[in-house]
């Protein structure tokens, strides 16, 4: 007991020290950069959100017009709207990742992310057209909300004490609530530290790290199994939650990539963000596509192997006909090319060679989203229309607004942790 | 070898110059200095430093190593003979079926190309690392220098060779005074460490290398030739199954017996032959009069009837049905000749007497199938259609002949 106290107590003052030289060499550090994004962002918040809108509303018109009382635009807003929650799940995932690492090299890039978690309660009113018809036992995404369907299934019988209304409510609530809250206390704490330059502040974050990523991975899967698993509630897969959290850590990584370069590129932070970062981003979105490659092969060869029917039933939807194709392009487009496109260091250090990638993997990870959803709407031709477009383009449009509200007023780049320096002057070895 | 013959191989005088070591006390100074000597065109001379000292690559000039080509090679290398391991093995060489599945399934070859994939990858990263750094190196001059042990503690050296073209031992030496190192010195060639490798170590790894080979060597031959001796067989689980086989004894039943009989009533698939008509020739309790309409009444099958009448009827009855077969005509001679003399023999019926003429069908076939007097049966041999074609063929027989007399 005593030993590990005092040993606790050296480590303490040790950090507390190394806090102490950190801080004052940032604060030497002058800052021979332009880190507010002020106007660029103001404005953007208006043109970005306008679109969003225009394109949302673009979109509901589209569902109108397809007759069927909403089904199709349905699935196309939930396609787009995981794909829009992978960057700000995704986000909230790298955030308390640094902080639990204590990672150094990404400290110059740890604010934009941060600033990416504000986007996360804008997610929370952007699921309302998925939650609502729940809450209200429409079953024109989920059958299992309608309770009269319910019955005359035995095995959602069985599932309804999980699959109903009232609980998948709560565990939204809980869900965004807590996604919510652990955002904006890493955006806050690290916000504070630019005021005061709290010497403690690094360390605090650090062990709330543990707690909030043990319940990030359990809200993570657990969402994942209710909003894109429980369309076909009959089939099950407990890797499920993996392989959507596989798309979340590409997703940020590549949305990290576009955002920096796009703040670049309007002449901010043009001397903290260097070839180095990006460099290391890369490493991320190539290791996350094998990643992903991995977790998608281990669900299709467990399931393969056992042949049962009621878990092949959901791979047999996506091997035939049209799907079929779509599966061999995600095959081909979401692991083959990206792995052999982003092996080489020089692509990954180059800005054209990099940007590309991060748009192709955004795109790839939609196509993910799209074979994971659209099969549901078992429709005679293939479902693709302009609606899934404009769904996308609303959604792109309220992130990127959301973004740019949070990043109106506030520092681009913690000015004031002590390990920045440390960050500025990193080097891939 | 004798002490006398070491040193009399060992050549004599002062050694001479390695090169000269410089060492300086923060990364930041050798970074500086190695800038210096990399500007100033040296190409045989390295630094040391107790951890990686970011921007030292670019500061000594190093260039892009070639190790991911080869690493990418092994890589692929590897992912291909997976697949070329689990389809020989597999689907061509000796075919398994496993789980229903083919014998060369990629989805279920998947892993092991990713584990190959990765195995030749990792071993040619460290062994070309290890390779391309010229390693394992088993002295260096600077083994000698106390001082250089701190190079993995907390100092960091910097080595220019005297066998380096640009090498003067003068002006090398103001260059990297021009440094400011902590401490300059000179590194002699090292002649207490023997040149070569040990004897014992040499002959240790040509037995190792050889030992190696063996059990591939034993794999080989094993592959190439006969033995009258049982395999060695490792895993046994095959040989000896924890089950119960035929005709063996099983306590738990109050027969003792483990084969089991089937339960009754029990008709495999495909089997149940509930139709009277196609496999008894019967309608009701009567003979049927007429051919089952699953036997088609055509040409083809009177010359299918006429072919298996050839090879399973002619030889009692012989071709025109008339009971005059080459076993009829022996049995006769026989039985009225030589050792068989005296011997009952009933003669094949002809097969065109009134009686058999008007016969319906279904008996015909029954008779086939069942046999009649000391006809056998011939329903195991022939098939339902072949009896029912032959019966076919009995008719046209009887009606030619009718017709001819």
């Amino acid at each position: 007991m005593a030993t590990s106290k005092n040993s606790g107590d050296k480590a303490k003052s040790e950090a507390k020290q190394a806090d102490k030289a950190g801080a004052s060499s940032a604060a030497e550090a002058s800052f021979g950069d332009n880190i507010r994004a002020a106007d660029v962002a103001g404005s953007m918040v208006v043109k970005a959100g306008g679109v969003g809108i225009a394109a949302l509303g673009v979109s509901v018109v589209l569902g109108m017009g397809q007759n069927d009382s909403f089904r199709h635009f349905s699935l196309s807003y939930l396609t787009a709207y995981m794909w829009a929650l992978s960057i700000g799940l995704g986000s909230l995932f790298w955030v308390i990742l640094q902080n639990l690492v204590g990672a150094k090299w990404s400290v110059a890039l740890r604010r934009v992310g941060e600033l990416l978690t504000a986007t996360i309660p804008v997610l929370g009113v952007l699921a309302l057209p998925i939650v609502v018809p729940i809450f209200l036992g429409h079953d024109v995404i989920y059958i299992w909300a309608d309770h009269a369907k319910v019955e005359l299934d035995e095995a959602l019988v069985h599932k309804a004490s999980y699959l109903n209304p009232s609980f998948f409510l709560i565990r939204f609530v809980i869900y965004f609530g807590f996604w919510t809250l652990v955002g904006r206390y890493y955006l806050g704490q690290s916000l504070s530290q630019d005021k005061s330059g709290g010497e403690s502040i690094p360390l605090r974050m650090q062990r709330v790290a543990g707690p909030a990523m043990i319940l990030f991975a359990l809200t993570l899967t657990f969402c994942a199994f209710d909003l894109l698993m429980s369309l076909d509630p009959h089939w099950f897969s407990t890797i499920f939650g993996v392989y959507y959290f596989a798309s979340c850590v590409l997703a940020i990584n590549s949305t990290l990539v576009l955002v920096s370069m796009w703040l670049q590129g309007r002449g901010r932070l043009k001397n903290s963000i260097t070839v180095e970062h990006f460099h290391d981003l890369g490493k991320m979105m190539f290791a996350f596509t094998v990643f992903w490659a991995y977790i998608g092969f281990s669900q299709f060869m467990l399931i393969w192997y056992a042949n049962l029917p009621e878990e092949t039933i959901w791979f047999k939807e996506r091997f035939a006909g049209e799907w079929g194709n779509v599966s061999w392009a995600l095959l081909i487009c979401h692991f083959i090319v990206p792995f052999f496109g982003m092996i080489s260091r020089h692509v990954k250090r180059s800005r054209k060679g990099l940007a590309f990638w991060a748009c192709w993997v955004l795109a790839v990870i939609y196509l993910d989203m799209y074979w994971l959803v659209m099969p549901n709407l078992k429709t005679e031709e293939f479902p693709i229309g302009l609606m899934d477009l404009t769904c996308l383009i609303g959604m792109a449009g309220m992130l990127i607004a959301a973004l740019a509200f949070a990043a109106k007023n506030v520092n681009l780049v913690p000015v004031k942790d002590p390990r920045l320096p440390r960050s500025l002057a990193f080097e891939n070895i | 070898m004798s002490h006398a013959h070491e040193t009399q191989k060992k050549p004599t005088g002062p050694a001479p110059l390695h090169g000269l070591l410089a060492e300086y006390e923060s990364p930041w100074e050798l970074v500086d200095a190695a800038t210096k000597v990399r500007d100033a065109g040296f190409s045989r001379w390295d630094t040391y430093t107790p951890f990686p000292v970011h921007g030292i690559d670019k500061a000594m000039g190093i260039r892009m190593t070639i190790l991911p080509w080869l690493v990418l090679g092994a890589g692929l290398t590897g992912l291909a003979s997976a697949i070329l391991l689990q389809w020989w093995t597999n689907a061509y060489d000796y075919p398994l079926l496993i789980s229903g599945k083919p014998f060369w399934s990629i989805p279920a070859n998947v892993p092991i190309m990713f584990e190959l994939t990765v195995l030749f990858s990792v071993l040619t990263t460290l062994g070309g690392m290890l390779v391309l750094n010229g390693l394992p190196l088993p002295s260096h001059p600077l083994d000698l220098k106390e001082r250089f042990a701190r190079a993995t503690d907390d100092r960091f050296f910097l080595l220019i060779e005297a066998s380096d073209p640009k090498f003067d031992a003068k002006d090398t030496r103001a260059l990297l005074d021009s440094t400011k190192p902590a401490v300059l010195d000179e590194v002699l060639e090292d002649r207490a460490t023997p040149s070569e490798f040990p004897k014992a170590l040499v002959y240790g790894m040509v037995i190792l290398t050889a030992a190696a080979a063996v059990p591939f060597a034993l794999a080989a031959k094993a592959r190439f030739s006969k033995s009258r001796s049982p395999r060695v067989h490792l895993i046994q689980d095959m040989d000896s199954q924890p089950k119960y086989k035929a005709q063996r004894e099983n306590p738990f039943f109050a027969d003792m017996r483990a084969q089991r009989e089937q339960v009754d009533g029990t008709v495999a698939v495909g089997e149940l032959r509930d139709d009277d008509h196609l496999f008894r020739g019967k309608i009701g309790p009567e003979y049927a009069r007429t051919f089952p309409p699953q036997i088609p009444l055509d040409e083809a099958t009177v010359a299918r009837g006429q072919q298996r009448f050839g090879i399973y009827c002619t030889p009692c009855h012989g071709f025109a049905g008339e009971g005059n077969g080459m076993v009829a005509q022996r049995a006769e001679l026989l039985a009225s000749t030589g050792a068989g003399k005296g011997m009952a023999w009933v003669p094949p019926s002809n097969i065109n007497q009134a009686y058999l003429r008007q016969q319906p069908v279904g008996q015909l076939f029954d008779s086939i199938t069942n046999g009649v007097r000391n006809m056998p049966a011939y329903g195991a041999q022939i098939s339902t259609e072949d009896r029912w074609a032959i019966v076919m063929y009995l008719r046209a027989l009887q009606t030619k002949s009718a017709a001819g007399h």
